[in-house]
């Protein structure tokens, strides 16, 4: 048997070719995870230990997880002083040249033991008013030394001039620009303000309550585990996409098998004819495919390795900010791609396999008989799958009633399992429906699409796994997304505000503000200046009937009742004298009101009164602030610095959330593409298989393709016929997966979703799917491009007239 | 060779060869096909073209019925000149003006034996109207598998399948009909059947058919029988 072995593998090399090509990228898929992980892992090692190298003592929290409490952390460095080391960072506005935005700063340690940062230019900060910065920052923005960085606004603004640059390899106290200890407290009343570790030498003395002293090797040790926990939640979840490319690169070679070895059933009679035992056969096949997947395997492991390394170098030298190095060998990620890649080859062949088994010699002799699904094995599979379908359904009705997790995604299986099983009798439907509409050629290509319904069904479902996948978490992101927006816009009701920092702002400023472009809609709000008790600064007190038309929670935080001052507690943060319920004094010019306090967030430094209560403080109210609503199309950069325009001269104060906003919309851009990419990967699989499976059944179908060229059609109607073929196929995986992943993505935030996020609202992303449709739609008819062309060349006359 | 007149038979020219040949390969692996093959086919005539095993009968036939382009000389079908036609204007000349019976693979097994019948019409994108259907199964009727029309190929007789692709190759009424071995693959009963339908084609229907056999009894039912070998007509 093994020169038939051989000479099969020999002889069937290229119909294998795609089958291969689903191994290599899974296996590779696998590989590259594998090695970007062990490169994270080598990265964090490598940097997160720097801020403790020196140390005898670290200080955190006890235990470990919890935050160190700041106040007792500065407390505690101020004692020790240059014998600690406080880490900890805090956000500032920063301004600098044509620099503007928000920047971090943290400290550098008094004692030059302590001092992580590597100094690279310059020299280190001596005394507050000098900075270094970090070195990618400063080229970043264009930061030289002698350059001086303007940090926070108003009375609290303090101008740092850079002495050098620096390099900090940590990235738990990374921070862009750092200061002396001294110069860092002038920042301790921010909200974002914190010292969360401190490195001690020598004796570290009483530990603060809550907190407990480290070994710093241990610490070290334990603090990576926790960084590496999160690296590897992140590998775990990028694993759950190579499993979805894996299993349909199974169901791709499951098929192409299947094909392959349906065409060379009468070979495997003939075998038996000539005294080749049952086994034998088996053996020889398995054997083939075992070969294939082998090196399969070894050409994925390989890509895949030169793919992740390279991915690694060229991370370093793009963003070198990113804690990722160049690993050793991962052996075992390495091997266990192999395993994988060839398990997978090995277990796709079982099925198709095992119907070699059953052919018998006499096989040879008879012609051709498809094997058509209405056999008993049929009915008893297809009532197999209702009770499967069924259960799955019931489970995920259970799911959403218990909102449990593991049920629903049990349930899930059950359905697309399902689903999977019944594609010999859905599938072929779903095509004459969706082809009904064709005449000609275009008939030919329906029938020949659901001519074979098992392999019409299998071809479709490993597409039909892909889309469904990539809709079901586009949905989901989408709608939690609408959760986040909800959130946002309770916490954050005004785009942008202009504030009157000197008395009022000018009549005119509305008008102009309106004519910005970006401006959706700005509405004028009235009020007066006044000395709040207990706060240190003018707050303007408002009164805003308007809110509602520019506010995006419906601005619900301007109705305020009579003898009540509403105040921002975000803006007012850590002042001790805003309470809920306590009593506030506010002069206005002469007159003086006692007001009770309710708290929120999302105004700003200003207080929100009613129309009585500002009445009663001034007879004269003026234009205090300008509240703008951006249109849905507006460059929040652009817009920003046109409203920084229009304040800076009359003086008033701008706030804005709209940067903030479109970091986080970009953010959220980017993991929907990051995640539609990865499931690219197994739709891309998916349609090799249809290339695939069409490039078989063109080699099978050249006699048929000869009569109808003979019988008058042209070659362009027969590559139209194949193209309309592919097409087909993948209309209905796609049309289907979408509407599954949907469903899914329904049942999850039925189940899951509405439960932990009361802001969620069911959300679908009609054009995100709609792109997915129309690229699986034109990658089915790209699929169809090279067998097309090879079914094209049959001479009219070729194969009518040989026997 | 013999020849017979019918009264129905008109007198011009169906199809005519001059000069025909046909090369395959190049250099030591050189084959000629066909050395200059001259023939006219009248309309109406029951043509039988004979010749052993590597005569070039089939290649004539192909190059005749427009499967295969000669390497010289001139096929005229209907008036028209086939050599100066493109893959493409080949292709639908032959969709409405050569029919074709094969020796086996006639039908395309995925579809029932009315949509093969009524298959080159359908590549031609002519509308299926009642009144077609009606054609087709009257011609299906002529032929005797007018009760098969919702069957498959497979599930018919090797000779019913034969008949449904004269049928198919009569739904266009072609200027030429090709038969290439129709009978190879049958009993001699169902051969003469077979053959007698062909032969019924050009009486009552006044087709000219043109048969490529190495069968001397089928070659009996012919009006003409032209005998090739060695790629020259004898």
């Amino acid at each position: 048997m093994r020169t038939v072995f051989l000479a099969s593998l020999r002889t069937h090399a290229r119909r294998y070719v795609a089958a291969a090509i689903a191994v290599v990228v899974s296996v590779a898929f696998l590989v590259v995870i594998g090695v970007l992980s062990a490169g994270v892992r080598r990265g964090l090692m490598e940097t997160f230990g720097a801020p403790f190298r020196n140390a005898d003592h670290i200080v955190d929290g006890d235990p470990v997880e919890t935050d160190l409490d700041t106040t007792a952390a500065v407390a505690m460095v101020e004692r020790l002083g240059d014998r600690a080391s406080g880490l900890g960072r805090v956000s500032v506005a920063v301004q600098s040249g044509g620099w503007r935005g928000e920047t971090t700063i943290g400290p550098v340690a008094a004692s030059e033991a302590l001092r992580w940062q590597e100094l690279v230019a310059g020299r280190f900060p001596e005394r507050p008013g000098e900075a270094v910065m970090h070195l990618w920052d400063a080229q970043e923005h264009e930061v030289t030394i002698g350059s001086v960085l303007h940090v926070g606004d108003g009375p609290t603004a303090v101008d740092l001039r850079v002495v050098g640059h620096v390099l900090a390899p940590s990235p738990v106290a990374q921070a862009s620009v750092y200061v002396t200890w001294p110069q860092y407290l002038h920042w301790r009343n921010l909200p974002t303000f914190h010292v969360s570790r401190v490195a001690v030498r020598g004796d570290a003395g009483p530990v603060p309550a809550g907190a407990a002293l480290y070994v710093p090797e241990n610490y070290v040790r334990n603090g990576v585990a926790l960084l590496n926990n999160r690296t590897d939640t992140l590998a775990l979840m990028l694993l759950l996409f190579a499993g979805v490319a894996i299993s349909v690169s199974v169901l791709v070679i499951a098929n192409t098998l299947s094909i392959l070895l349906a065409q060379r059933l009468r070979d495997f009679a003939l075998l038996r004819c000539v005294g080749a035992t049952r086994q034998q056969v088996v053996h020889a096949v398995r054997a083939e495919a075992a070969a294939v997947g082998a090196l399969a395997s070894v050409a994925g492991v390989l890509v895949g390795g030169s793919l992740g390394y390279g991915l690694i170098s060229t991370v370093n030298t793009l963003v070198p900010r990113v804690p990722i190095r160049t690993p050793g060998l991962p052996y075992a990620v390495l091997l266990a791609g192999f395993v994988v890649g060839l398990a997978v080859t090995l277990v796709a062949s079982w099925l198709p396999i095992r119907r070699v088994l059953r052919v018998s010699p006499l096989a040879a002799l008879r012609p051709d008989v498809g094997d058509e699904p209405t056999t008993s094995r049929g009915r008893i599979r297809f009532v197999l799958a209702l009770c499967i379908l069924v259960a799955g359904l019931v489970l995920l009705v259970v799911s959403v009633v218990l909102h449990s997790m593991p049920v629903m995604l049990t349930g899930g299986a059950g359905v697309f399992g399902g689903i999977l099983l019944l594609g010999p009798v859905i599938v072929p439907r779903l095509v004459r429906l969706v082809g009904a509409p064709l005449t000609g050629a275009g008939r030919l290509a329906i029938t020949n699409a659901v001519r074979n319904p098992r392999r019409t069904a299998t071809t479709t479902s490993s597409l039909l796994l892909g889309v469904t996948v990539t809709s079901a978490m586009l949905t989901g992101l989408a709608t939690s997304r609408t959760a986040v927006d909800e959130r946002r816009h309770r916490q954050h009701p005004l785009d942008a505000t202009i504030t009157s920092t000197a008395g009022s702002l000018p009549p005119g400023l509305l008008d102009q503000v309106r004519r910005t472009v970006g401006v959706g809609h700005a509405i004028a709000v009235e009020g007066t200046a006044a000395r709040v008790s207990g706060l240190d600064d003018v707050v303007p007190v408002l009164v805003a009937p308007a809110a509602a038309e520019v506010a995006r929670d419906g601005g619900a935080f301007a109705r305020v009742a009579p003898g009540v001052i509403a105040l921002d507690r975000g803006a007012f943060r850590r002042n001790p004298n805003i309470q809920p319920g306590a009593s506030v004094t506010v002069h206005a010019g002469e007159r003086t009101m006692t007001l009770r306090v309710v708290v929120g967030r999302g105004w700003g430094r200003v207080g929100m009164v009613s129309a009585e209560t500002l009445a009663a403080l001034t007879t004269t109210p003026t234009l205090q602030a300008i509240w703008i609503r951006a249109s849905p199309d507006a460059d929040a950069i652009t817009l920003v610095d046109a409203i920084d325009d229009l304040a800076d001269p009359v003086g008033a104060r701008v706030d804005d959330e709209l940067q903030a906003r479109a970091t986080e919309e970009q953010q959220m851009r980017l993991l929907t593409w990051s995640v539609v990419a990865l499931l690219g990967i197994s739709v891309v699989i998916a349609l090799i298989g249809i290339a695939n499976t069409l490039g078989l059944s063109v080699l099978e179908r050249t006699r048929e393709h000869a009569l109808l060229r003979a019988l008058g059609l042209t070659r362009g109607q027969l590559r139209r016929m194949l193209a309309l073929e592919a097409m087909l196929l993948s209309i209905v995986a796609t049309a289907l997966g979408t509407v599954m992943g949907v469903a899914f993505a329904w049942v999850g935030y039925m189940a899951v979703l509405r439960p932990a996020l009361e802001d969620a609202r069911m959300q679908i992303p009609w054009l995100s799917l709609a792109a997915v449709v129309v690229v699986a739609t034109l990658a089915g008819l790209i699929a169809s491009v090279l067998p097309s062309r090879r079914a094209a060349n049959v001479a009219p006359a070729a194969g009518l007239s040989f026997d | 060779m013999t020849t017979q007149s019918h009264p129905r038979t008109d007198t011009t020219i169906a199809a005519s060869a001059r000069n025909l040949t046909k090369t395959y390969g190049r250099g030591d692996a050189q084959v000629q096909a066909l050395r200059g093959v001259d023939l006219d086919l009248r309309r109406g005539s029951f043509t039988a073209i004979m010749g052993p095993s590597g005569s070039g009968k089939s290649t004539f036939m192909h190059c005749l019925a427009g499967l295969d382009q000669a390497s010289s000389g001139s096929v005229v079908v209907g008036g028209t000149d086939l050599g100066t036609l493109s893959d493409d204007a080949l292709t639908i000349f032959r969709r409405m003006h050569i029919g074709f019976v094969f020796q086996s693979f006639n039908l395309l097994p995925m579809l029932t034996v009315l949509q093969n019948i009524l298959l080159p019409l359908e590549l031609a994108g002519e509308r299926i109207d009642g009144a077609t259907q009606e054609r087709a199964r009257v011609v299906a009727e002529s032929l005797g598998v007018g009760h098969r029309l919702s069957h498959r190929p497979a599930e018919l007789s090797g000779g019913q399948q034969q008949r449904v692709a004269i049928a198919r190759a009569l739904i266009t009424t072609p200027d030429l009909l090709f038969a290439d071995e129709p009978t190879g693959n049958l009993d001699s009963v169902t051969s003469a059947d077979v053959l007698d339908h062909l032969q019924r084609a050009v009486r009552e229907f006044g087709q000219t058919v043109v048969m490529v056999t190495h069968d001397h009894d089928a070659a009996a039912y012919a009006d003409r029988i032209v005998t090739l070998r060695d790629g020259r007509v004898v």
